[in-house]
């Protein structure tokens, strides 16, 4: 159980959302699941962010966001995931609201806005986010919408999104709204008797196209992925599937949810990050479908696979073993299979936290990490930077904001948000992933990044004092120290 | 994509808070609270520190659904509570969003409110600025901000009246670190190491050196000291000549200090116009370090005119970059075909036309004023240039038509450096002719071996090709 102890010099009101992994003693869950405390400086955003970047990597849709400009244009292609086909969600759209829609309301602009880019870019579908002065003069999204779609003749899509009304997992949810108004709309494309969907998959860095290949290796369909580099039309068929894989639990959980409900499809919960969880995902699946020839399939491919990355994934883990990692990240779904993940490569965990974490998952994450765990909810800059020097970190794993953050106290650092340009799932992935900690934390930078001027020239100047003749190794050290400055 | 009226598409401007934020960040201990929904506060957050590569503090009021019913009163004193107990600044700008001004707070008497029931709110200037998301851009919102600074420093009644002599130096748009020290080692050069004060000040809190230790606050900025006696200086210069520089207008009506302003330094004649205006400030001379760095300058301009003579560039970016650029496109023969500043201000087309008339030009120069940039990209290919030069929002569309794009103003997020891009100043405009040259002559490179391979015989070419390989080969 964690324990709720005063380890970082935070607000009062902060404590009960830090806590100290530590033997029994009683139950203590930690504080969660709540608004951001006002100038904390919490590292979240908003609904409307939480609805973006759930809904976002629909390729083919026009992303239509109802509000002043400032919304689209921080929002502009900032996902990361990759699209096989269109491209039309990496545009941004906005409806410019301005004073006079302010005290007009925004009704007629927004209508006249879908009618017009359904003329020019003729999509499949428009999403029309909602943003917090949408709430306040209380246009009717829904109304607009609704005749759009009529109108139009394809489907125009509200997605509830003030951005105030809530947190960031009240975004996924709106997300999870909107796409339930498409699901099931279609015939499906049925073309093997093994179905599924990867929900909670968004193909940042193209993921998706390291873990679909060996599902359909085993005869498998993978009728959509869940929003990453899906379209109107893969969503619209996706209720053919018989199993949803859930991954990012955190933001799409509702929606497998209702699809249970509607469609009578289970899920399961599974991460495609890991030799361990990877494995036990595509075991799973193919026990779920039963088949004999599947599951020695699956057999096949973990045992292929792993051989195949394994011996450079040792090789790394030598240069690895021992390090200690911070993970922050916004659900608990990525976080949780981290830590497996490290313990791949030797590394342990000495500080978790989430953005939007339920308390089942940091729950869950007690059980799975060690004694002297920091365990922290919604964290911000100062509570970080003290735990990532308290916890004597070497690196950590998070987005873009903590990057600078972890550079500026010496740690190294991986982003696995929207700025990675590398895939980190599939076996090939995570590969990706053991040589991006190696680049991170074995780069001589970080000697560099605590050095001085003075220290370094001394300490070359004793050491050529107290034994002479060795000026020859000095000059090799010199030579060292150089190289890793350039590099 | 053809004519819209309703919707913008791919935009160039971000809203005003953007600008408030960046210009409270260059005062010495100051922080920023948002007054509005969380979001605001970690979008910002995250553009500015992928274009600067630091790590950018911004708190919020974390308004919610109860906060916007019932008033965010309760919400913005929690928050300044909070700042004041966790960072302890001297200085904290309450700029509001959208959602603040839509709900209709008033901030104001909060925050009069706040001074009268908190004990330590004395130590600590709060300034608020109303920057509503929905009307104008970044733009405005640092104008806004700035001379919402220097009117709470100047009435705040802290120092004296004793006329010191300085000059203020106030800029009209953000800029780079990088430009920062560059103008601040023209005027030390000039007026004098401690004769001007220069506000807002990006050079350390935007581009702080690694020290091992985390700052809660950057040290750096534009001391408070120096803002209030602003007042009490001989004369202030206004950085840039599209806008009004509320500040410096406020400076001259209230205190008489004597305003003159001068575009951005960027390029030849707009570096000499503010050297020229320094020295006649200072009473001297232009020194000899300048007159030697202007005439490397124009030695410069002499080894690059042919290559860069007649090439089409499309500028684009905020109003003052975009002048600047023009001027040194200009004067450096280049055709300016196409001319976006991000927003429209008063004096931009007046400015710009002044700088073209100037010149005995073969080309039409087009100017868009607050395009986005699915209309920019229309306009792109009907001018056709042949470089882009703006910040990297354009590179869909150099990408797109395959033309190189230089990389300069603000956000620039795919690439390093753009803190330590130096556009300004003599030395600014060497290595801007430089980086636009080097790009013409790449290209170049590519298109000529391209040229010459067509005339080949495909014999020629094949024993070309193994040459190639047989160099690649590792001896």
């Amino acid at each position: 159980m964690p324990e709720i102890t005063n380890f970082v010099t935070t607000l009062e009101e902060r404590q009960p959302y830090i806590a100290l992994k530590q033997k029994v003693k009683g139950e203590t869950f930690l504080a969660c699941d709540n608004t951001s405390i006002a100038g904390a400086m919490s590292q979240r955003a908003c609904v409307y962010s939480g609805a973006r970047v759930a809904l976002n990597p629909v390729t083919d849709a026009v992303h239509l966001v109802h509000g002043p400009i400032g919304c689209a244009s921080y929002t502009w292609d900032i996902r990361g995931s990759k699209s096989s086909g269109k491209e039309t969600f990496r545009t941004s759209f906005s409806t410019d609201m301005k004073g006079i829609d302010v005290v007009f309301g925004g009704e007629k602009k927004l209508a006249k806005a879908i009618d017009e880019l359904v003329e020019l870019y003729k999509p499949p579908v428009v999403f029309v986010y909602s943003t917090c002065i949408v709430g306040i003069i209380g246009d009717d999204l829904e109304a607009v919408c609704k005749a759009a779609s009529e109108s139009n003749g394809i489907p125009v899509i509200p997605v509830k999104s003030e951005g105030f009304k809530g947190t960031k997992s009240d975004g996924y949810k709106a997300a999870c709204e909107a796409l339930k108004v498409l699901i099931g709309t279609k015939e499906g494309n049925i073309r093997s008797p093994y179905r599924i969907n990867l929900i909670g998959e968004f193909n940042v860095a193209g993921d998706v196209w390291l873990v679909k290949p060996l599902f359909e290796e085993m005869g498998i369909q993978v009728v959509t992925s869940l929003t990453g580099d899906s379209t109107a039309q893969s969503i619209s068929e996706c209720h053919t599937a018989q199993l949803n894989l859930v991954q990012c639990t955190g933001s799409m959980t509702t929606l497998a949810k209702w699809m249970k409900e509607e469609y009578g499809i289970p899920f399961r919960k599974v991460s495609y990050f890991g030799i361990e969880d990877l494995s036990t995902t595509i075991r799973e699946t193919a026990a779920f479908f039963g088949s004999e020839e599947m599951k020695q399939k699956a057999e096949e491919i973990i045992a292929r696979e792993t051989a195949r990355i394994m011996q450079e994934v040792r090789r790394i883990r030598s240069r690895l073993e021992g390090k200690r990692a911070a993970i922050y990240m916004g659900g608990a779904a990525k976080a949780l299979t981290l830590i497996k993940g490290f313990r791949e490569l030797g590394m342990e965990v000495v500080i978790i936290g989430t953005q939007t974490g339920k308390k089942d998952d940091y729950l869950q994450i007690s059980y799975e990490v060690k004694d002297g765990t920091v365990i922290v909810d919604d964290a911000n800059p100062l509570e970080l930077a003290e735990l990532l020097v308290k916890q004597k970190a070497d690196l950590m794993v998070a987005g873009v904001k903590e990057r600078f953050l972890a550079y500026k106290t010496g740690v190294a650092f991986c982003d696995f948000n929207h700025d990675r340009v590398v895939e980190f799932e599939g076996f090939e992935g995570f590969l990706n992933f053991a040589r991006e900690m190696d680049s991170s934390i074995n780069s001589p930078v970080w000697k560099t990044a605590k050095s001085n001027i003075r220290d370094s020239v001394d300490n070359r100047a004793i050491k050529a004092e107290k034994v002479p003749g060795t000026h020859i190794e000095n000059l090799h050290e010199d030579a060292a120290i150089i190289r890793g400055m350039e590099a | 994509m053809t004519e819209r009226n309703y919707t913008t598409v791919n935009p160039c401007v971000m809203c005003q808070p953007m600008g408030s934020v960046m210009a409270f960040k260059g005062i010495e201990s100051s922080m920023v609270l948002m007054h509005g929904s969380q979001g605001c506060s970690t979008y910002m957050r995250l553009h500015l520190s992928h274009h600067f590569r630091e790590p950018v503090d911004i708190a919020s009021t974390s308004l919610s659904e109860r906060g916007a019913v019932y008033g965010g009163s309760e919400n913005l004193k929690k928050g300044l509570r909070n700042v004041i107990t966790r960072y302890h600044p001297k200085v904290i700008g309450v700029t509001t969003t959208c959602l603040a001004e839509t709900i209709g707070d008033d901030v104001r008497r909060i925050l009069q409110e706040f001074r009268e029931e908190e004990n330590n709110a004395d130590d600590v200037h709060i300034i608020s600025v109303s920057t509503p998301s929905y009307e104008d851009s970044h733009t405005t919102g640092f104008i806004k901000a700035v001379d919402a600074i220097v009117r709470h420093f100047t009435e705040y009644g802290m120092g004296n009246d004793i006329f010191n002599n300085k000059l203020n130096v106030v800029l009209g748009e953000n800029i780079a670190p990088e430009d920062t020290r560059e103008l601040k080692r023209m005027l030390k050069a000039t007026i004098g190491p401690r004769s001007f004060i220069f506000m807002p000040d990006t050079s350390e809190t935007f581009d702080a050196p690694m020290t091992g230790k985390v700052e809660k606050i950057f040290p750096g900025g534009t001391p408070l000291s120096e803002i209030t006696y602003m007042k009490n200086c001989a004369a202030s210069i206004g950085l840039g000549i599209t806008s009004d520089n509320r500040a410096v207008d406020h400076l001259e009506t209230k205190y008489n200090v004597p305003a003159k302003r001068v575009p951005m330094p960027i390029g030849l004649e707009y570096s000499d116009r503010i050297m020229s205006v320094l020295s006649e400030i200072a009473g001297s001379e232009i020194p000899e370090a300048y007159r030697k760095e202007r005439g490397r300058l124009i030695d410069a301009m002499v080894d690059v005119h042919k290559y860069l003579y007649g090439t089409r560039v499309a500028i684009y970016g905020d109003p003052e970059m975009v002048l600047g650029m023009l001027s040194m496109s200009l004067e450096n023969g280049m055709y300016p075909v196409l001319v976006a500043p991000s927003c429209k201000t008063p004096a931009f087309r007046e400015h710009a036309q002044e700088r073209i008339d100037a010149m005995n030009l073969d080309c039409e120069v087009k100017i868009f004023e607050g395009l986005d940039f699915d209309a920019f990209n229309d306009a792109v290919k009907e001018a056709e240039p042949e470089i882009l030069i703006g910040n990297s929002n354009g590179k869909y569309i150099s990408q797109q038509i395959g033309i190189p794009l230089i990389r300069v103003g603000f956000p620039i997020h795919d690439r390093v450096g753009a803190q330590r891009i130096l556009l300004m100043g003599y030395r600014g405009a060497m290595n801007i002719l430089d980086r636009i040259t080097n790009t013409i002559l790449e290209t170049k490179d590519i298109e000529l071996e391209k040229k010459w391979l067509q005339n080949k015989s495909n014999d020629l070419q094949e024993s070309c090709c193994d040459l190639r390989s047989a160099h690649m080969q590792p001896h």
